[in-house]
């Protein structure tokens, strides 16, 4: 069996900044042209009232949608970085084991039974699903930010001890830095997942992109479901795209 | 190990190591339980229930046992000498008090709610579900630091979760999520079913699909790069927004299409809920088998072939049964994946426990949610737990062999 030679996925091309670029720009294309669009939606519901969702136009739905998930990630990236810190020093040692098991057992939780069991605790609106997206968010940092830092190699740590640095200064210069690819493989599967999982906050009445998909499966209109679905799925494949070229620039800053 | 450890270390205090965590889990557990309300009552279904505090939920007295049990625990805990014994004696704390909650529920609808008014009902409060949660949380640091085996735990859990389910079908009548429960017997049972069937259906086809796909991609690399590039571009976008969007050219396809439609081919319902599961099960199938296939060591395959092995007794005998346990981890986090999104699908009328989950919050009926909620958690709880120990079992017998 002959294969040709593997292309090195690490590598790093500025070229590749245009694939997120492509998307962002289709994404503010669909958000402000949607308007526009109404003889192709006409098509796809020939029978409703009006093709367009209207309730809220699709910049502010962005808008909204952008502000939980980024407020979510705000939490999320730092909590999760100082937990995940925390418990791989010495004195945060005792809580290693608990916590590793925990980061890989929450994994196991559906985003839609974690937000339901939100819902209960603090009532509807914005406040549970970011909540919602902050518990759910943080497992996967924790989890990657320890599996990051016990991968660094102790002779490494050693030697930069041995340099006379500090504790401080081997975590900021040495450990972080060579975690960094995998934490940040896990700050991107937190945000993906909860721009999904935002989504679902519109059926707990936190108004956003998932508006237009709920509206139109209620009121059987084709139009708003891909209209929303569109918006969505184009914002998760920019910011998924983002964080491809990141990871691939700092892996070969690394290599 | 870095040289700062292996210096001796020094002070007073330095021999007094006690558990923190479970000193820690302990102090949470005592604020929650008299800082929280413990159960709240409220007269029906729809408004919003009245939090009591634990002295008058559960009396005094009740509060004073939970809190000794607690108590109990992290003297245990703080104790410097951290003998085996003394975890077990812990372990035993947090399983009494898991084991005595319900019974403390009994004592609260025994006091509080009216038994005159048929519709009052219990509420669990936030005290209960943090008190357990935290419980679980220790159990399980407790299981680490007795290294016992995940069947002894598993079983254990399943004992606590039959005396529970025992007392709210015995006595807890007045429960708010057994009265949701009763009125809707008969849908609860079929949702599981629809639930179980549409996740069964959709990890079988994705595995036999999954399977075929990464051996196409092992015969013919061009295959490979696009492949994967077309499965992590579906795993990216949104449930909801797939779900949505095949809406459209299936209620397209069951209109224009008589034979479709007669297949009972919808826009809405379990056709779209489906081909969205199956896509999404796809990655972690194709990916793990794609990997675990590679991962056999080239000496081992060699060695076969130096026994006479042909190429398909090679794969068959010595390639899958390797590969085995990291294709069971596909099939793993597949299986949970899917329990969780199947939830989601029943926006798009699929049926299901999320039904109840998103009716619940339509009618703002907390209970009716927690009822949908609460089996999806345990199922995929369940789903992790024994295909994990399967795989785990696996990855022995191949290491005796």
């Amino acid at each position: 069996m002959s294969r040709k030679p593997q292309p090195s996925l690490s590598t790093y091309h500025p070229a590749q900044l245009l694939v997120p670029v492509i998307w962002v720009v289709l994404l503010a294309l669909a958000v402000v042209a949607m308007p526009a669009t109404e003889a192709v939606f006409r098509w796809l519901a020939p029978d409703a009232r009006q093709v367009i969702y209207q309730r809220a136009d699709f910049i502010t739905l962005l808008g909204r949608h952008l502000f939980v998930v980024g407020v979510a990630a705000l939490f999320t990236v730092s909590v999760g970085l100082l937990a995940g810190v925390a418990v791989t020093r010495q004195w945060g040692r005792d809580f290693l084991p608990l916590a590793t098991q925990v980061a890989s057992m929450g994994q196991t939780f559906p985003p839609v039974a974690v937000l339901a069991l939100a819902v209960p605790a603090l009532g509807f609106g914005t406040l549970p699903i970011i909540v919602a997206l902050v518990l759910y968010g943080l497992l996967p940092i924790v989890r990657n930010t320890i599996a990051g830092l016990k991968d660094v190699d102790l002779a490494t740590i050693s030697s930069a001890r041995g340099m006379g640095m500090t504790d401080g200064q081997i975590l900021r210069q040495v450990e972080l830095p060579l975690a960094a690819p995998v934490i940040l493989a896990g700050v991107r599967t937190s945000i993906t997942i909860n721009i999904a999982t935002a989504a679902l906050g519109s059926t707990v009445g936190a108004s956003n992109l998932g508006d237009p998909i709920i509206a139109g499966i209620i009121n059987t209109n084709m139009a708003y479901v891909v209209q929303g679905a569109l918006v969505i799925a184009l914002l998760a494949l920019s910011v998924d795209s983002f964080f491809e070229v990141l990871q691939r620039r700092l892996r070969s800053h690394t290599a | 190990m870095p040289l700062k450890d292996a210096l001796p270390t020094q002070g007073r205090f330095s021999q007094w190591r006690p558990n923190w965590v479970i000193l820690t889990l302990g102090l949470a557990m005592l604020a929650a339980v008299w800082g929280l309300p413990t159960v709240s009552v409220a007269a029906n279904r729809i408004v919003s229930g009245t939090g009591y505090p634990v002295w008058q939920a559960l009396s005094w007295g009740g509060g004073a046992l939970a809190s000794l049990i607690i108590l109990a625990m992290m003297v245990l805990a703080s104790h410097p000498e951290r003998t085996r014994l003394s975890y077990v004696a812990q372990f035993a704390a947090m399983v009494l008090l898991l084991l005595l909650m319900p019974f403390g529920l009994m004592a609260a609808s025994h006091w509080l709610v009216d038994a005159s008014q048929p519709q009052a009902r219990l509420g669990i409060g936030p005290a209960y579900w943090v008190v357990m949660f935290l419980a679980l949380l220790g159990l399980i640091e407790l299981r680490l630091r007795l290294s016992l085996a995940r069947g002894w735990m598993a079983l254990l859990l399943i004992g606590i979760g039959a005396v529970w389910l025992g007392c709210a079908a015995l006595w807890l009548d007045s429960l708010a999520l057994v009265q949701e429960f009763q009125v809707r017997e008969a849908q609860f049972y079929q949702a599981i079913r629809q639930h179980l069937a549409l996740v069964t259906i959709a990890v079988s086809v994705s595995i036999v699909l999954g399977m075929g796909i990464a051996l196409l991609m092992r015969r013919f690399y061009r295959l490979q790069r696009g492949g994967f590039a077309l499965l992590n571009f579906f795993q990216t976008v949104p449930s909801l927004a797939l779900f949505g969007l095949l809406l459209a050219p299936l209620a397209w396809l069951s209109a224009n299409v008589p034979f479709a439609a007669q297949l009972g081919i919808k826009g809405i319902g379990w056709t779209p809920a489906l081909i969205a599961l199956i896509i999404y099960s796809l990655l972690p199938i194709v990916r793990n088998t794609y990997v675990a296939l590679e991962a056999v060591s080239p000496d081992v395959l060699d060695a076969a072939t130096g026994m006479g092995m042909r190429t398909s007794q090679r794969f068959w005998q010595v390639r899958v049964p390797l590969a085995l346990p990291i294709l069971l981890e596909g099939v793993r986090i597949t299986m949970v994946q899917a329990i969780g999104l199947t939830a989601v699908a029943a926006l798009i009328g699929a049926g299901g426990l999320g039904a109840f989950i998103f009716q619940g919050l339509g009618q703002a009926a907390m209970d009716m949610v927690l009822l949908g909620a609460l089996p999806i958690l345990v199922m995929a709880l369940a789903a992790d737990a024994g295909i994990g120990a399967l795989a785990a079992q696996l990855r022995r017998g191949a290491a005796y062999d």
